[in-house]
């Protein structure tokens, strides 16, 4: 079962990131905005971490953590944003929604790889 | 209305992005240089990215072909991936650092999703009015051929000086909150 959830509009970024943590032995599942993102943490309990960016179409990333919030009140999940986003107002909005952690892009995968561990474990 | 030291920090920061973001590998010569905003479009795509906020508008814009060189350079062994798509966000990364960057000085700002378009298009910039539009050459390794047209429009007068020497990489590190 999945315990990290990659939600990214780009391929190229859902590669980078669930490729790298598969490498080091991380069960990893993808979504390619926020409306799947939502619907794939429905359908699978086991995911403890979810690492999302915040620009996307359909639904975007804060929105999804606003809804999981809401929608998935009991379900434990860690929330990390993934954007090229760095502005304190949208930081302050996804800390007021929930979010554990922000990082600000380009993904430095050997920075993060204990922190992310932890946060899935 | 747009400061002389305003359009000096807008290079000086477009210059860095570049220089940070563009190449894949840090061990990757990049040389960028000035050139004249009327040459004639050599490529046949542009990325195009908008960073928004109360006082301007400011247009990155990305030339680029879908060369051998360029896949090689971009893609290397990955040739499942499509070109357009890795460009795409590699462009994103680059108009990030310059969001960052100008954060510093205006804390409202917003940045669009990267979209390409037909290169022809480049030549109309020119409608837009802008106050600052400028051309930089942009060479990464021995053959990979990129430009950069940076376009802002200004809604109020803008007047800083952007301290890029100085400014903190803290991309890629995780804030806990």
């Amino acid at each position: 079962m999945a315990k990290i959830l990659v939600v990214d509009d780009s391929s190229t970024v859902r590669d980078e990131v669930a490729g790298f943590l598969q490498k080091n032995g991380l069960d990893v599942d993808t979504a390619v905005d926020g409306r799947d993102g939502l619907s794939k943490l429905k359908a699978s309990p086991g995911i403890k971490l979810v690492i999302s960016d915040v620009n996307m179409p359909n639904m975007d990333g804060l929105t999804m953590v606003e809804k999981i919030r809401g929608e998935l009140a009991n379900t434990a999940v860690n929330i990390i944003m993934l954007t090229t986003e760095s502005s304190p107002a949208m930081k302050e909005r996804g800390k007021a929604a929930g979010v554990k952690g922000w990082i600000v892009k380009p993904f430095k995968g050997e920075a993060v790889l204990e922190t992310f561990r932890k946060l899935a474990g | 209305m747009i400061s002389a030291r305003a359009k000096e920090s807008v290079e000086r920061i477009l210059r860095k992005a570049v220089q940070t973001r563009l190449p894949i590998s840090s061990e990757s010569d990049c040389v960028i240089s000035a050139m004249a905003t009327d040459t004639p479009v050599r490529h046949t795509h542009v990325v195009v990215l908008t960073i928004s906020s109360m006082a301007f508008r400011l247009l990155l814009v990305l030339h680029f072909s879908e060369s051998d060189a360029m896949r090689a350079y971009y893609l290397g062994e990955r040739t499942d991936r499509a070109l357009q798509e890795v460009f795409l966000e590699v462009s994103n990364l680059c108009c990030g650092a310059i969001n960052q960057a100008l954060q510093a000085d205006f804390p409202d700002l917003g940045m669009s999703t990267p979209y390409v378009l037909d290169a022809r298009c480049v030549p109309h910039l020119s409608e837009l009015d802008p106050d600052y539009l400028a051309s930089f050459e942009i060479r990464i390794g021995e053959s990979v051929d990129l430009i950069a047209t940076v376009c802002v429009c200004a809604d109020a007068p803008i007047d800083f000086v952007a301290d890029v020497d100085s400014a903190e990489e803290s991309s890629g590190e995780l804030e806990l909150f």
